[in-house]
């Protein structure tokens, strides 16, 4: 591809990627976090396989793969909105991303339930190291859900190719990492 | 500007996505009276399931298929050793 096709010509090596190309150091450096959080998780659950795997019993799989559906489902609604703002259709660009948001709401909403039913009975991140992974990798994987709303609120309002692109590359970087994040702790047992 | 993976491409891949989904979650035999450790087999279905989701995700949704092979390889490489990580620790915990 020749410099001045690509996406961000003058970026070097981040010029071929979509967006802005900084969102991409920041979507490296974020799995390479998590991707340490899920080796230390691996490592603990080879150490206490017991623990882990009892303390596992008590989570609600249909619940995580309710939530990754519903994740999934956002994810597509803003790649619908990337092709809609690319087609200059900013009025249908605005309502894919607020499908989206409402997605994002809709997984904050059943990961507040899932978090209140286990509270409820007593299970804290104190409880032991399987609920201590537990609620700190899903609060920190939370986090970056509500910041990726902010995103996609911000694009709604600001609506280029560029803003909507980078913000939707954020997104599918949070929804990937939930791909992972799922089979890890709700269903290898 | 990127060229874009286009409405239709989409579909097929959300539709295979939510499908993969399903099975990890039909593999993983979700009975919670029936709470058992998984066949190897199921385990390892689960997470190759979860391997070409997110291969599919960097390609479709991320638009990767349109980056440059180094960093299609970089993406698709940094799943390929979370996922072996996860394998690896869920095997040692299996063995021992």
């Amino acid at each position: 591809m020749k410099e001045h096709e690509l996406p961000n010509p003058g970026w070097g090596p981040l010029s071929a990627l979509p967006g802005n190309p900084l969102m991409w150091v920041l979507i490296l450096s974020e799995m390479l976090v998590f991707m340490a959080f899920f080796a230390l998780f691996s490592s603990e659950r080879a150490a206490q396989v017991a623990l882990f795997d009892a303390s596992q019993q008590r989570l609600d799989p249909l619940m995580g793969g309710l939530n990754t559906l519903v994740l999934l489902t956002s994810g597509l609604c803003v790649a619908l909105a990337v092709e809609a703002t690319a087609g200059q259709r900013i009025r249908r660009a605005r309502q894919w991303l607020a499908a989206a948001m409402g997605l994002g709401v809709l997984f904050g909403v059943i990961k507040i339930i899932e978090y209140s039913s286990k509270f409820a009975i007593g299970i804290t991140p104190d409880t032991n190291t399987f609920f201590g992974f537990y609620y700190g990798l899903t609060a920190f994987h939370f986090a970056h859900v509500l910041f990726g709303l902010a995103l996609l609120g911000l694009v709604s309002w600001r609506t280029s190719l560029e803003n909507v692109e980078t913000a939707a590359a954020f997104w599918h970087m949070v929804d990937l990492i939930w791909i992972l994040l799922y089979p890890l702790l709700y269903l290898l047992r | 500007m990127t060229s874009l993976p286009g409405t239709r491409r989409l579909l097929t891949t959300w539709t295979l996505l939510m499908g993969l989904t399903v099975v990890s979650m039909g593999s993983a035999l979700l009975d919670a009276d029936d709470w058992q450790t998984l066949p190897l087999w199921s385990a390892g279905l689960v997470i190759l399931a979860t391997g070409f989701k997110a291969q599919r995700l960097l390609m479709v949704y991320l638009n990767l298929r349109k980056a440059t092979p180094a960093w299609r390889g970089a993406f698709v490489g940094l799943v390929i050793l979370t996922l072996a990580l996860i394998g690896a620790g869920y095997l040692v915990g299996r063995m021992s």
